[in-house]
């Protein structure tokens, strides 16, 4: 029997039999080795253009948007003439021919000669039909009210990733940059995924912060500034009730569209990142702390005709010689002396206990970002002269934001709030994926804030230090303060640099914005009622007539609700 | 009485065309935005269907073409072996002329108009028949020279003009198919041996060729040089083994993003093995296999020397593209330009493996039954005086006219096969 037949059937047979375990072995026990490799060179990690969202103010006004841009590339392996091509392009662009020359002939293959341009001039560039030269379509932030509420808002760098404020507090919202990062592509670098073409949108944010507010707010600290020749002022106003952040600005400020030509200086948020010694807004909290106490009633009196008081070893003056003051002349009057006699009598474990009770020290939890706590000595460190001091609100170090928080402790009847800049956070087919519920923690009883509020009340009235600070038609509460600045040099308190301030809140029986005032250094005049007093007045007076907000005799006390689209 | 054709081997063929399609389309209709550009500058608009079209236009060709091959009557094929051997080296001759398109550095194609067709596949099959019919002829010998020295020289002469071309593929294939066909008609070992050792030092020169040096250095490691000549096996084990057990979908190859260079033709079969996974490519290696075996033992039932070798023949020829072409793109031989039969997009070769299926199916019609072509007559020698001893005609049975291969035709009663070598009965004709 011839057996070539059965001899090449079963080589031939075999022949399949080896590729079969052939494609086993790749197939089946590889498969997880080709699948990687194949997923790192199909898929590309590509920044797929996402328009951020879009920033509101709580209005539904457009603080931050996108505008499509066009950058142009350029690959030097294709460039042609590299000389003639830098000279034609520094010709639509504005850079130097020699600094596109060496874009133009790096080693990379890659290379930005220019990011972000308007349409229009990169379609000049694209009608010269240059080799070598590529154009990518990419998304910037503008903010068309340039400068307002800049530092609340913050900015982005090149390539959209928050750097400060809400932009940098908020970018994972904003950007949604981790989502579909890997595009599809193929070998020669084309990118083929259908998202990469859709756009992706980030999620909008509705702010607490309300324009016309920020503007007067931003406004009238500015002449502040101007006028006292300041060396920065800062102020917010603020729901006292919800904690909603109304408006908040620092002065001096930037143009948020070129945040790289602003300074470290223009582009802190003091409100809540510049600690400074609060003076006497902060016998506040001597005095909430006494009646809570029940150490003292408003008629009790203290004796101030000295003038002065020695605390441990230390000598502290009034500003004026008193007579003999009731405590709610103490608080009027701001004497200091009166306010160290209550702290004594409190004693040091209480006066800690409300300081920490009031929210100093600590983070008020404000959702913007580079919010420090402040400074607050733990009790064991406190030095013999250390009650005194802290009873004129010195040797301690607190924010803005802190104080103003405080006073709306007797602005909404004994609650501490949290304050927010963002109110909702809306995905981009305008539903709401968040909303901030406000939080509050009740550290005071209503009987406290009701007579603290009587007094804080005469502040602005005749007798009082801040009678500047009184607005026509409706009735202002507050406190004023002025603070020694130390002396980085001497270590010292200055003789002529201080920090002026007033803080308060309107219409004072039924609070519809609490608001704080802080001029750094003015020149002139120091006394927070005759520097910061006036400066509230005018922004209280404009923000009232804003807000349709009807004077406190008016019969139209019941139509306050009309409001209620901005306060809810 | 007409049997039927045997319909194993047309829904084997059917059906691999049908995946070839369906592959095409895959790795086709996603058009590279940088061709769009370059089809856009000419004017011209690229569409997805494209390849499709002109691979379903060759089917309808090579539908039209295996029908003539199911009906041609198999006399008139032995007659036309040779002719049919002059015509495709007229062919190939004239990839040199103007009629020649070149393509890679090579001159592989001639223009038939709207297309262009590649003469080298015509080769295949009309070696094939030639051989089929050369070795059925009554004088060959499988211990004579000459019957081992003229297909060797004809299957020399055609090598001799791919290696100009150049096409070292179909080098290696032609020489491939002749020899087994050969050492399938029973030709001395030491003949293919001596073959052998001549060969040798023309195929070492051969691949020693710096191009074709640097496809064997890549075959040996491909991951040498990733980016460069180990390239296209990369990208294709990349294919294979992405698709896992159950692949990554149909129409969802990432691969053929013009990461796997010639995906639509010698490489499709990574990109069925990406799409329908180890289930689908083991599903056509084993059409291939049915293919084959069906093909083979269609052969084995054939009772005429001449169907007996083309059949088998034209399973080896089938079977042999397969296997090399798997054994390329995974990777087990050096990478050559061998199309999957019926698989690939490509005009030439599915026009011709498509008519040699109707060739097999032709020859199917006349398994089971004994030899149908014109009467037959068996001498004897007695007296010196040869006489007809019997006559066969169509019916099989033990004891009737039977042709035993390496002998001829030969009365055969239910005899052991020794008595039969030693019995009187004459080859025909001499």
């Amino acid at each position: 029997m011839n057996k070539r037949p059965l001899i090449l059937t079963v080589a031939v047979v075999f022949g399949f039999f080896a590729i079969a375990l052939r494609l086993v072995d790749i197939m089946l026990l590889n498969h997880e080795r080709f699948s990687e490799k194949a997923r790192v060179q199909q898929l590309k990690k590509e920044p797929i253009p996402v328009k951020r969202g879009i920033i509101f103010d709580r209005r539904g006004r457009e603080l931050a948007i996108n505008l499509d841009t066009e950058s142009i590339y350029c690959d030097p392996f294709d460039i042609k003439g590299p000389n003639d091509t830098a000279n034609i392009l520094s010709g639509v662009i504005t850079q130097n021919s020699d600094v596109i020359l060496t874009k133009l002939t790096g080693d990379k293959r890659f290379n930005w000669i220019e990011r972000k341009l308007a349409v229009q001039s990169t379609q000049k560039i694209r009608d010269l039909k240059l080799n070598g030269i590529g154009f990518v379509p990419e998304v910037k932030r503008y903010y068309p009210k340039g400068e307002l509420a800049s530092q609340v808002i913050g900015y982005v760098d090149i390539d959209n990733n928050g750097l400060e404020g809400i932009e940098q507090r908020y970018d994972k919202y904003l950007g949604v940059r981790n989502e579909k990062t890997r595009v599809l592509r193929d070998a020669k670098g084309n990118i083929l995924s259908d998202g990469f073409n859709k756009e992706i949108r980030g999620n909008n944010l509705v702010l607490t912060i309300d324009e016309g507010l920020q503007y007067i707010l931003e406004k009238n600290i500015e002449d502040a500034v101007l006028r006292w020749r300041a060396a920065s002022a800062t102020a917010i106003i603020m729901n006292p009730h919800t904690g909603e952040i109304l408006a908040m600005a620092s002065i001096p400020t930037f143009d948020l569209n070129k945040p790289s030509e602003a300074s470290a200086h223009q582009r802190r948020n003091r409100a809540v990142t510049d600690c400074y010694e609060p003076g006497s807004t902060f016998k506040i909290i001597i005095g909430s702390a006494a009646l809570e106490e029940g150490i003292v009633s408003p008629e009790k009196k203290y004796d101030c005709s000295a003038g002065y008081i020695e605390v441990g070893g230390r000598r502290i003056k009034d500003a004026h010689r008193h007579g003999v003051l009731a405590f709610r002349e103490v608080i009027q009057k701001s004497s200091n002396v009166g306010s160290i006699k209550i702290g004594l009598s409190l004693g040091k474990e209480k006066v800690y206990e409300y300081i920490r009770r009031f929210g100093f020290g600590e983070k008020s939890g404000i959702d913007l970002a580079g919010e420090v706590s402040g400074l607050v000595r733990p009790l064991e460190r406190w030095s013999g002269m250390s009650i005194g001091s802290i009873s004129i609100g010195q040797e301690i170090a607190v924010t803005p934001l802190q104080v103003l928080r405080a006073y709306s402790v007797i602005a909404n009847g004994g609650f501490l709030v949290k304050p927010h800049v963002v109110s909702e956070i809306r995905s981009p087919d305008g539903s709401v994926l968040f909303k901030t519920i406000p939080e509050q923690k009740r550290i005071l009883s209503e009987k406290t804030v009701n007579t603290f509020r009587e007094i804080l009340k005469t502040v602005t009235e005749d007798g009082g230090t801040a009678t500047g600070a009184a607005v026509e038609g409706n009735q202002v509460a507050g406190k004023t303060g002025t603070a020694q600045l130390m002396d980085t040099k001497t270590k010292r308190y200055s003789k002529d640099k201080f920090v002026s301030s007033f803080v308060g809140f309107v219409p004072a029986d039924n609070p519809k914005m609490a608001m704080i005032v802080v001029v750094h250094e003015p020149k002139g005049q120091i006394y927070g009622g005759v520097v910061a007093g006036p400066v509230f007045k005018k922004i209280a007076s404009e923000s009232l007539s804003y807000l349709n907000i009807p004077r406190d005799d008016s019969e139209e006390k019941g139509l306050l609700l009309v409001s209620g689209k901005v306060y809810q | 009485m007409t049997q039927r054709y045997d319909r194993v081997i047309l829904l084997t063929a059917v059906l691999l065309i049908l995946i070839g399609l369906m592959a095409v389309y895959s790795s086709t209709s996603v058009i590279s935005p940088d061709v769009v550009k370059k089809y856009r500058e000419k004017g011209i608009e690229a569409s997805q269907f494209d390849f499709i079209r002109r691979q379903m236009f060759t089917v309808f060709l090579g539908i039209v073409s295996m029908f003539a091959a199911y009906k041609i009557r198999l006399e008139y094929l032995k007659r036309l072996a040779v002719p049919l051997l002059i015509v495709s080296l007229f062919c190939l001759l004239l990839v040199f002329t103007k009629l020649g398109i070149s393509g890679g550095g090579a001159k592989r194609w001639i223009k038939v108009w709207p297309s262009t067709f590649q003469p080298s596949e015509l080769v295949k099959l009309t070696m094939v028949v030639f051989l089929a019919w050369f070795i059925s002829r009554t004088g060959y010998g499988k211990n004579k020279f000459l019957s081992f020295a003229v297909p060797v020289a004809i299957m020399g002469v055609f090598q001799g003009i791919f290696i100009m071309q150049p096409d070292f593929g179909a080098v290696m294939s032609l020489g491939l198919l002749t020899i087994l066909i050969l050492f399938l008609s029973g030709t001395r070992l030491r003949y293919l041996l001596s073959l052998g050792i001549v060969g040798l030092p023309v195929i070492v020169k051969l691949i020693l060729e710096p191009y074709r040096w640097k496809r064997v250095l890549a075959f040996l490691d491909p991951w040498k040089d990733p980016q460069g000549s180990g390239f296209q096996l990369v990208q294709s084990f990349i294919a294979l083994g992405s698709g896992g057990f159950e692949g990554v979908g149909l129409g969802e190859s990432k691969q053929k993003l013009s990461f796997l260079p010639e995906v639509h033709t010698d490489f499709i079969f990574s990109l069925i093995g990406e799409e329908l996974g180890f289930i689908g490519a083991t599903a056509v290696v084993f059409l291939f296999l049915v293919l084959f075996m069906k093909g083979v033992s269609i052969a084995k039932k054939m009772s005429d020397p001449f169907s007996y070798y083309l059949c088998f023949g034209i399973s080896i020829m089938i079977a042999i593209q397969a296997v090399v072409n798997f054994a390329v793109v995974t990777g087990m031989v050096p990478t050559k330009g061998l199309p999957l039969p019926f698989v690939s997009y490509g005009g030439s070769s599915l026009i011709v493996n498509m008519t040699a299926i109707g060739l097999l199916l032709n020859v199917s019609k006349t398994a089971g039954r004994s030899w149908s072509g014109p009467k037959v007559y068996e001498y004897a020698k007695l007296n010196n005086e040869s006489r007809i001893i019997s006559s066969g005609h169509q019916r099989q049975e033990p004891g009737a006219l039977k042709w035993q291969r390496g002998y001829g035709y030969r009365w055969c009663q239910n005899q052991r096969r020794k008595d039969l070598q030693q019995s009187e009965t004459l080859n025909f004709g001499r």
